[in-house]
């Protein structure tokens, strides 16, 4: 394993090395990161179920001490496997920040980040996965500060404020472990005597601090305005796999502590309502990366709902339902970086040729973008969870996972896991209108703005190439599911229960359920033939289509008359007024123009955080005053401070 | 490989047999308006055999999904009847009869259809395509309630079993969260079904017969026919769970299906002939709130136990 940091961190150097040759500095950092990334897919896939691990001089500042169990090999992989693509992607879009910055510094921080994630994941006490932690957080918000422009600063504020609180959590939690076991290493976590009492705290420090780093609800404000905020090979493996590294802690955390039925049972709620709340302000979004950006709230919502199954089987000492609980979150982990991935260089690549983040303007760029719009379907079908896509079958077992836990006893867990199986199909309907609308209008119909598309034209080979890495992805663990969910369970079988998933082809869970995605795709290709065959038999005329404009009513056709993001989701907007609440605007004046706009608002921003940073500014306001500039009032803050101390220490 | 075989069979024999039964629907419609109609029960037949002949046009601005999307859905309404276990009920499911399946099939089917919808570039056609996405938001929390209930009763989400454990009669009728599920079911099923006075996506003139508006010739024949195999998909999967009394031989349990589907698909016309067609954010609203009602009892009886 080491072997694959090392590949990272040359990249990262010789990157820096070639600063003056920019072009170059990004071509050879951004191949090393590809070929380092490939070397760790291939790595951490033959060494999934193995252990192992390294020190670097001994005890040298809190012993560096690095371990990689079969959990840590999966996120490693997932990890591999999101830069590999986003790496080959970025060898030619990084071009296009050329006279934006400096290439040799993007291409090492690039590798420095995904170094920084592999870190974390290994990393094997407080000290150093506190250290790498940071690192990730403050390479991604400088990554993010290449798009420089107002929005992307404050975007970048915001997160770091809520990373920080985060992580704070997070120490605290890991503290707290650690003066109860008595030592950093996370070795001796396993063994700590914890009081309930003591165990839910740190639980819920930890839950709270990862969540807000997945982007769960309500911690999920910063995700939609970071995500989009960075260049496009950073935004996928942000939303792809740095949110994964955050289910990885809550995950650690579940196994370290003694769980508690109710723990997974809040997972679940929270995990519910992320998915819905998430899918539901995605609909309203007419920037297509924030849109896909709140999309990765809702997949963290649809983990949540696995990991949350598992450690509620866990809990209720049910080995095979926390063994498909865990099996369902950890494959849906790898299909949402996966498609997440494939989205959002799907969107870097219409950015890439359009330069515009609203789809309002695009618009029948299908013609001139070909590939890039038919990995964007696929991403689309996937994330949609249409079969035999891999987002069906996390889907599926993520389902078999809740509905076994609703056929236990109790009503109190009935309603929670019957609730939120309905939450998840209804995410899923949601989640087609949305995929309908984004698909349809950047790459269907006329275009909305002539000379976008006059411009438009298909994007470099390596960008292409990058995405259909993910759409063999794609197609790959959706049709090889069987041998996606045998893996997958070797390693949930390292930390929790154990059954047999996969029989042949098929996917099988413990309720006797059974699925063959490769049955699926040759029904529906079979299905396919069927009208081909009758149109031949009673020789349809199949001559070729007159090709004229879309019929008007009579009127002359303009592609003003075409739908467009906005009308498309008026309905939903209409119904759910009491949870968007608009912000309706009207241009007034007798003479003027009409105006008229409708934003949907974030409202949990105005709720939750709007309150707590305007006390925040007024305080300061008052404290402004003291700073005035007058040395004698600052030496008697001095005195007035030591006083403070002295008396401090006396009453000590 | 036998179970393929029947599936196979079952959605070709239900396929040439639909607009069979289209037609008797049509001729009952016709008299119920005291109308002429159609001289006999063939006429679907004659209809899309006459698009068929026809020429197309297509929309300038679509590129290839809109061309393909009537194959497209037509593959979706076909695989949507071999899920369903008529013909080869009497053998072990082999991974495809599952409920999850047939459902998301149906996503994949409105996913088809709404993209082709806005890629036509046509305006009432994207505004049938949104309304049929905003029927799938109301339908989807009142069918997958119903069919929890089912999957929570029977233990598994394997439509082969369900159906046997329905048919030997170890769950039923008898069990109270059972019985409401499937009134809310049926609700979900009619609308689904697309038929008045739920079928704003494909409301006629105003709307220039709404989503298909922009296909043409043989496209909109098998269009057409998509669309009345995904009613009967519909009816096949009520059928499948609560009423799924039938003969273990295939070819009779295929002749007793189509009779059965057929009766459904017949009989309701008496329910779209009289209504009139609801506004979906006003009636519909309403209908579906009804519905989600009944489902939730449903949902509420299995949780404490009844």
């Amino acid at each position: 394993m080491i072997q694959v940091y090392l590949l990272f961190l040359a990249g990262c150097i010789i990157s820096m090395f070639l600063y003056k040759q920019n072009e170059t500095a990004a071509k050879v950092g951004f191949t090393i990161s590809a070929v380092a990334s490939f070397y760790g897919v291939i790595y951490f896939f033959t060494n999934l179920g193995s252990t192992s691990e390294f020190s670097l001089g001994n005890d040298f500042i809190f012993n560096p001490h690095f371990a990689l169990d079969p959990v840590g090999n999966f996120f490693s992989f997932v990890i591999c496997l999101v830069a590999f693509a986003s790496s080959v992607y970025a060898i030619q879009y990084s071009q296009e920040y050329a006279k934006k910055g400096s290439l040799a510094v993007m291409a090492a921080l690039f590798n420095l980040f995904i170094v920084s994630m592999l870190l974390v994941i290994s990393a094997a006490n407080v000290f150093w996965f506190m250290i790498f932690w940071e690192v990730m957080t403050v390479v991604s918000y400088f990554l993010i500060c290449f798009n420089d422009s107002k929005q992307s600063m404050k975007a970048t504020i915001i997160y770091m404020g809520i990373a920080h609180l985060g992580g704070a959590a997070i120490l605290s939690a890991f503290l707290l472990l650690a003066n109860q076991s008595g030592s950093l290493e996370f070795a001796s976590f396993a063994n700590a005597e914890l009081s309930p009492a003591m165990a839910t705290a740190i639980f819920l420090l930890a839950f709270v601090g990862f969540g807000s780093k997945a982007g769960m609800f309500p911690m999920h404000v910063w995700l939609p305005k970071a995500h989009p905020a960075a260049p496009s090979n950073v935004s996928a493996l942000m939303s792809g796999v740095m949110i994964k590294v955050a289910i990885f802690g809550i995950l650690k955390f579940c196994i370290w502590l003694p769980v508690m039925p109710w723990w997974g049972l809040l997972i679940i709620i929270i995990g519910a309502l992320s998915a819905l709340l998430g899918v539901l302000y995605a609909l309203t979004q007419h920037d297509y990366k924030a849109l896909l950006a709140y999309h990765s709230v809702e997949n963290i919502g649809i983990i949540l709902l696995g990991i949350g199954t598992g450690v509620y089987g866990m809990a209720t000492g049910s080995s095979t339902l926390a063994a498909v609980g865990f099996l369902g979150g950890l494959f849906h982990v790898l299909n949402h970086a996966t498609f997440k991935g494939l989205l959002f260089l799907g969107a870097g690549s219409v950015l890439y040729r359009t330069h515009t983040k609203d789809m309002e303007v695009l618009g029948g760029l299908a013609k001139k973008m070909p590939y890039t719009a038919f990995a964007f379907l696929v991403g689309s079908m996937a994330i949609t969870a249409i079969p035999p896509l891999n987002g069906f079958v996390s889907e599926w077992v993520t389902y078999q996972a809740m509905i076994q836990g609703a056929l236990g006893e109790g009503i109190g867990s009935r309603a929670v896991f019957t609730i939120s199986v309905v939450a998840l199909a209804l995410v899923g309907a949601l989640a087609i209108m949305c995929f309908v609308k984004v698909y349809s209008v950047i790459f269907g119909g006329t275009p909305r703005n002539q000379k976008i598309w006059d411009n438009a034209r298909e994007v470099p080979t390596s960008m292409i190439a990058g995405m259909f890495i993910l759409v063999a992805g794609c197609f790959a663990f959706g049709l090889g599911a069987n041998v996606v969910v045998e893996h997958i369970m070797s390693v949930v079988s390292s930390f929790a229960g154990n059954f047999s998933a996969a029989d042949g082809m098929l996917v099988k869970s413990p309720m006797g359920s059974i699925i063959s995605t490769p049955l699926i795709a040759f029904i529906l290709l079979g299905s396919l033939i069927m009208p081909f065959i009758t149109l031949y038999v009673v020789k349809a005329n199949r001559a070729k289509p007159r090709e004229t404009d879309p019929w008007a009513c009579g009127f002359k056709y303009s592609s003003r008359m075409q739908m467009t993001a906005a009308p498309f989701t008026g309905d939903l907007r209409k119904v759910l007024k009491w949870l968007y609440k608009p912000e309706i605007h009207h241009e007034e004046g007798y003479f003027g123009p009409v105006k008229y706009s409708n934003h949907a608002q974030d409202v949990w921003w105005n709720l939750l955080y709007a309150p707590v940073i305007n006390t925040i500014t007024k305080a300061s306001d008052k404290i402004e005053k003291m700073q005035n500039g007058n040395s004698n009032l600052y030496s008697l803050y001095i005195l007035v401070a030591l006083c403070l101390a002295l008396g401090i220490s006396q009453i000590l | 490989m036998e179970v393929i075989f029947w599936m196979i069979i079952q959605v070709i024999v239900i396929a040439f047999a639909a607009p069979f039964f289209d037609g008797i629907a049509r001729v009952l419609r016709a008299r119920l308006q005291s109308r002429k109609g159609p001289p006999d029960f063939f006429q679907t037949y004659r209809d899309i055999i006459k698009l068929y002949k026809r020429g197309r046009t297509a929309p300038k601005c679509a590129h290839w999904f809109f061309t393909y999307a009537p194959y497209f859905m037509y593959a979706t309404g076909a695989a949507m009847l071999a899920c369903i276990p008529i013909a080869y009920s009497g053998y072990e499911s082999i991974g495809f009869s599952d409920i999850f399946i047939l459902v998301y099939l149906g996503a994949l089917l409105k996913f088809v259809f709404g993209v082709a919808s806005v890629d036509s570039g046509n305006p009432f056609a994207a505004v049938g395509g949104s309304r049929e996405q905003m029927i799938g938001v109301f339908v989807e929390p009142v069918l997958i309630m119903s069919l929890l209930v089912v999957m929570l009763v029977a233990g598994t989400s394997n439509l082969v079993d369900i159906r046997a454990m329905v048919r030997a009669g170890e769950i039923g009728y008898f069990i109270p969260a059972f019985a409401v599920a499937s009134i809310s079911f049926l609700w979900a099923m009619y609308v689904e079904s697309g038929r008045n006075p739920y079928d704003l996506a494909e409301a006629e003139q105003e709307l220039q017969e709404g989503v298909l508006g922009e296909w043409s010739g043989s496209d909109f024949g098998i269009a057409h026919a998509a669309l009345i195999l995904k009613q009967f998909a519909m009816i096949g999967m009520f059928l499948a769970i609560f009423e799924p009394w039938n003969f273990t031989n295939p070819i009779l349990a295929l002749a007793v299906f189509l009779v059965k589907a057929g009766v459904f698909y017949v009989a309701a016309v008496f329910i779209d002939n009289f209504g009139s067609r609801y506004k979906l954010i006003s009636s519909f609203r309403q209908n579906a709130t009804f519905a989600l009602g009944i489902s939730t009892v449903a949902l509420i009886l299995y949780i404490v136990g009844a």
